[in-house]
């Protein structure tokens, strides 16, 4: 039975199939005959409603007169920034690019799956898998970034003669934050989904709308902690403990 | 108290070992049961730890009203994250 398809997944693969395989072809896939997938396209467009929102931000910001566009990012900006002080430390504007970017691009694919023709692209492991890796790259650069090659002695613990047995502890302990970064996204907006059909299955009208509503909670706070890990990690990493 | 939960559940666990084993070709019916069992263990657990989170903030917010917004909030961060762990055997039932 072939996977039902969104309407803009529909689009992109009959008419832009080619490009898809070329991107498949890349990295080693064979070609096929529907390339895109729900994810991926749904990524896309995200990526392409935040850029369209934050070009129509900036075309209207004004030091006099700042309209409520601008209003609602100068909080969302205060707000990750005053949690950057707070976890990562009196340096922490230094991150606040990554942090936002994660902040917002997981609240919008979050929340783009309520509306009725779109799909989460967080409920599909991959995405979730992706974020959780560019945040481990991130924080261990960052970490080697304030540290040099010395950001190799955080794994090995307080003594030296304890470094045997701290290094495979540290570093299984570090490898189990991507996954339950991954899992934990995942979880929930798959969660939130199924929780939705299967109370649409048994009632059909109205019920579900309370469970979308605690889905839109649910996606704000997931992407809120996602944030806060993260900034946790790279305050971890980049913490000068003298 | 506790002594007696842990002997009712080795009890029920030694129980459904026994009625596992009494139908050899029935496995149609053991993969419902095993997710019932695990959720309902997931969920019962979550909900303990969830009590304890929110009977702890409340009697903070009642002791010390003006740190309301601040317990709150990290109420609300740490429910999130219990919640996970019972969405983590969700996703098992959901998946298998």
């Amino acid at each position: 039975m072939p996977e039902s398809e969104l309407w803009i997944t529909r689009i992109f693969n009959d008419y832009l199939a080619g490009l898809g395989n070329s991107a498949l072809r890349l990295a080693g896939v064979p070609p096929q005959p529907r390339p895109w997938a729900d994810f991926v396209v749904m990524q896309i467009v995200v990526v392409l409603l935040l850029m369209l929102v934050f070009a129509i931000l900036r075309r209207r910001l004004s030091a006099d007169r700042p309209g409520g566009l601008q209003h609602t990012f100068e909080m969302v900006y205060e707000f990750v920034l005053g949690q950057a002080n707070d976890l990562v430390g009196h340096d922490g504007s230094r991150f606040v690019p990554y942090f936002g970017t994660i902040f917002i691009f997981i609240l919008t694919c979050n929340l783009i799956g309520l509306i009725p023709a779109f799909a989460s692209p967080t409920g599909n492991p991959s995405v979730t898998c992706g974020c959780a890796i560019a945040t481990f790259l991130y924080y261990n650069l960052m970490g080697v970034q304030a540290h040099g090659f010395k950001y190799i002695l955080h794994f090995m613990g307080p003594k030296w003669w304890l470094a045997i047995l701290m290094f495979p502890i540290e570093i299984v302990s570090h490898l189990a934050r991507p996954l339950s970064l991954t899992i934990r996204l995942y979880a929930n907006m798959f969660a939130g989904e199924q929780v939705t059909m299967v109370f649409l299955r048994m009632t059909y009208f109205l019920v579900p709308v309370v469970f979308m509503g605690l889905h839109v909670f649910v996606g704000v706070v997931q992407a809120y902690i996602f944030m806060l890990l993260t900034m946790s990690y790279v305050g971890g990493s980049v913490a000068h403990e003298h | 108290m506790t002594k007696k939960l842990f002997l009712m559940l080795a009890l029920m666990m030694l129980a459904s070992t026994v009625l596992c084993a009494q139908t050899p070709g029935g496995a149609v019916a053991a993969p419902f049961f095993s997710n019932g069992v695990a959720m309902a263990i997931a969920s019962g657990l979550c909900g303990l730890a969830q009590g304890k989170a929110i009977a702890s903030a409340v009697e903070g917010m009642a002791r010390n009203p003006g740190a309301a917004g601040a317990i709150q909030l990290a109420m609300l961060i740490g429910l999130a994250f219990i919640e996970s762990l019972a969405l983590y055997t969700l996703l098992i039932v959901f998946r298998s």
